[in-house]
């Protein structure tokens, strides 16, 4: 199994201090690489990629489909199966249950990670609708995942499924209901109740609103946001929706062609976006508020992951790309933006001309 | 008929009687000569064979599209907004209503009137990945509607074959038409998609959420797409979409649906910045805003009202009363008409006096989650 594969140890590289609070981490993720196999070379999925999530925080991962972002999150969690295997790094988790000794997921077996499971990290799955199994009862469907972590008599596990059911306003006649009986937001309310059954530390959220219309889509995040502050647990919000992200978000990182490319707290990411992809990104949008802007969006497409040129991968997409970008070593270094604080960026021209490009395009705008 | 209401002067009309929905003036009309014009349409689905009820999935809907200008249908999922699409392309049979086609009215009696009417109303989907038959190459795709459309043969199929791939600007043509759709992006899919739905050389396209399967960086790209071939080939352009933010940009008119019915209809930019009716508004401040640092979802205070009600049924008043904060007994028991408001818009509530006062965004932020408190 995936097991044999596991190197061990890490990567002793020095990597710059890229996430902000390092009192409390619950999940340490340090210089993680993911490939896929293949016959035409290693896909590099995900690639030295650096994070932490502090506890109580809710990050952000974003980025476009093909970027990593999920293959990151379930990799952390051992999560893939063949042909994608883990390549290098490390996964520490730091629980209250676990008296806070940190644990190396990459080397536990499977009953360790069984135990972990759920238990201290739960998902919430791409597609939550269509994640519910559609010939068992909602009530058999919580349960079992109760099952598993805890011991609790048959009552006590019903008012456990009526507690979580009502914290995400699900009322308590819908127990008996099958998922096709209900409509996307409750499935969606669902499977968010599941995840937090038993009571984990950290919740990865993998695009949990995506397939909803916003009224319901912030409802659920509203809830989302409200039984973190009553539960305490820290959140990995995946999602391309940038402007959701950052509003959501305290801290957003931005994923491309598999490395994370900025890194910071959310405001500034918004106000001082330090990588042109990241600028890309939020030109994209179009706003629904203030004046119209320009519209630019991202020319080009995303690169093959199993051939990536030396240097920084969005070269062949960005307008401030220089002949010496393809020697640039991809790594987070600090930006010394107005907002200050933990601002990482990928981009050493961004860095070295102070936000420049950023100036530029508004210009340009 | 469009131009009369066109000249009358913008004075807000607010407390004079209800008018036809139909009676206000598009925003899009000033694009170009009125193409195809829905009247009164409505849709009701039976709930069952033996059960007598029914849902109206549209009700009393007047649209009009011009040629060159978009107009957008927004709401939410459930609203009824890909049904009309189904109507007016004739997927879907009307329970009621009337749909014009230059001024004669749509009878699709045979098969080939339907052929006839397809040739100029077509539809973009929104799934890419659905849309396309993944075991036909992309010439299959776009040769069919170009011999069933066109009735050319021979070489001119060719010439008109790279003709369609380039103007949805997938270069290089020729490669292209020999692909299958999985070897090809969302984006390129899409593209893929639109120039089958030109091969017919329509005059109406019908866009039914064609960007919200796609990436955001390339969403963009597809609208940009669109914008483009409408104002070089004259089309009149339906845009069905949930996102109000890309109707914004993309669109001249903006129609709000909820529940089946049109609550809000005005210019894109009027309805976004200042929404009158209170769905519309909710519809705005749902939408995420980055700017918004104090945000609620950072603190966790909840001030959306929490359950969506069940649009779709028959009862009497205004379908949006079980979740409006203005909601009184007036509303439960009366439909609300259609108020106009200047000359292109009109809501459909009967407070938009207590509505009309907090237009503007941040202020209304705050009275609506006062309302709530109280």
């Amino acid at each position: 199994m995936i097991d044999d594969q596991l190197p061990k140890g890490y990567d002793s590289k020095p990597r710059s201090e890229s996430n902000g609070d390092a009192s409390q981490p619950v999940l340490e993720i340090k210089g993680f690489s993911v490939a896929y196999r293949s016959r035409g070379g290693d896909v590099k999925a995900v690639e030295n990629v650096d994070i932490t999530i502090n506890r109580g925080e809710v990050v952000g991962l974003a980025g476009e489909s093909g970027s990593g972002k999920s293959t990151l999150a379930y990799g952390a969690c051992r999560l893939l199966r063949p042909p994608a295997v883990i390549t290098a790094g490390s996964v520490r988790y730091n629980g209250r249950r676990s008296n806070y000794t940190p644990v190396e997921l990459l080397d536990l077996d499977r009953d360790q990670l069984r135990k972990l499971r759920w238990r201290e990290i739960s998902i919430v799955f791409q597609s939550a609708m269509n994640a519910l199994n559609p010939v068992l009862r909602i009530q058999d469907q919580l349960i079992d995942a109760m099952d598993v972590h805890l011991d609790l008599s048959k009552d006590e596990k019903l008012d456990k499924v009526v507690s979580v059911l009502d914290m995400v306003g699900i009322p308590r006649d819908r127990l008996r209901s099958y998922p096709h009986e209900l409509s996307g937001g409750m499935r969606q309310r669902i499977v968010i109740a599941m995840a937090l059954t038993v009571d984990p530390e950290l919740v990865i959220m993998d695009e949990p609103t995506t397939a909803l219309d916003v009224v319901v889509q912030r409802e659920i995040l509203s809830q989302i946001v409200e039984l973190k502050e009553r539960l305490g647990f820290s959140v990995l919000f995946i999602t391309h929706d940038l402007s959701l992200m950052m509003e959501i978000a305290d801290r957003v990182a931005i994923m491309y062609a598999g490395q994370l490319v900025e890194v910071g707290q959310s405001t500034d990411i918004h106000h001082q976006p330090a990588h042109p992809y990241t600028q890309g990104l939020l030109n994209s949008f179009p706003s629904l508020r203030g004046p119209k802007r320009t519209l630019a969006g991202i020319p080009g497409v995303t690169p093959d992951l199993r051939d990536l040129p030396p240097g920084c991968p969005f070269i062949p997409r960005c307008k401030f790309a220089k002949p010496d970008c393809t020697k640039v070593e991809m790594r987070l270094e600090k930006v010394e933006g107005i907002l200050g604080g933990k601002h990482f960026s990928a981009c050493p021209i961004v860095i070295a001309n102070n936000f420049k490009p950023s100036e530029t395009e508004r210009a340009h705008a | 008929m469009t131009k009369e209401t066109h000249t009358k002067p913008a004075v807000s009309k607010l407390d004079s009687e209800p008018i036809e929905s139909n009676e206000v003036a598009s925003a899009a009309a000033s694009r170009g000569p009125l193409v195809m014009r829905a009247e009164g349409i409505s849709k009701d689905y039976r709930i069952s064979r033996k059960a007598e009820g029914v849902i109206s999935a549209v009700k009393n809907v007047n649209l009009a599209l011009y040629a060159r200008g978009v107009v957008a249908v927004v709401g939410e999922s459930g609203s009824g907004k890909s049904t009309i699409a189904k109507l007016l392309s004739g997927h879907e049979k009307l329970t009621k209503g009337k749909i014009f086609l230059d001024g004669a009215e749509i009878q699709v009696g045979n098969r080939s009137d339907f052929r006839r009417f397809k040739s100029d109303v077509q539809m973009v989907f929104q799934d890419p990945f659905a849309s396309l038959n993944p075991v036909h190459t992309i010439r299959y795709h776009l040769e069919r509607p170009v011999k069933l459309h066109q009735k050319t043969k021979g070489a001119e199929v060719e010439t008109e074959l790279l003709g369609l791939i380039n103007q949805v600007k997938l270069t290089p043509p020729d490669q292209f038409l020999a692909k299958y759709p999985h070897e090809l992006s969302g984006g390129q899919r899409q593209r893929v998609s639109i120039a089958r739905a030109l091969a017919a050389h329509p005059r109406v396209l019908l866009a039914d959420e064609p960007v919200s399967m796609l990436d955001v960086s390339i969403r963009l790209e597809i609208l940009s797409l669109l914008d483009d071939l409408r104002e070089r080939l004259n089309l009149a352009m339906l845009y069905i979409t949930h996102d109000i933010a890309s109707a914004r940009y993309f669109a001249d008119e903006i129609l709000v649906m909820y529940g089946g019915e049109i609550v809000e209809r005005g210019p894109a930019e009027e309805v976004t910045q200042k929404p009158l009716h209170p769905y519309t508004q909710l519809l705005v401040s749902s939408s995420p805003d980055p700017d918004d640092l104090g945000s609620t979802l950072k603190t966790g205070a909840t001030t959306v009202a929490r359950q969506a009600g069940s649009a779709l049924t028959n009862s009497v008043g205004c379908r949006f009363s079980d979740r409006c904060p203005f909601a009184d007994d007036k509303c439960t028991s009366a439909s609300p008409p259609h108020v106009m408001v200047g000359s292109n818009r009109s809501a459909a509530c009967w407070h938009l006096d207590k509505a009309v006062p907090i237009i503007h965004l941040d202020a209304r932020k705050e009275t609506v989650s006062d309302t709530n408190k109280s």
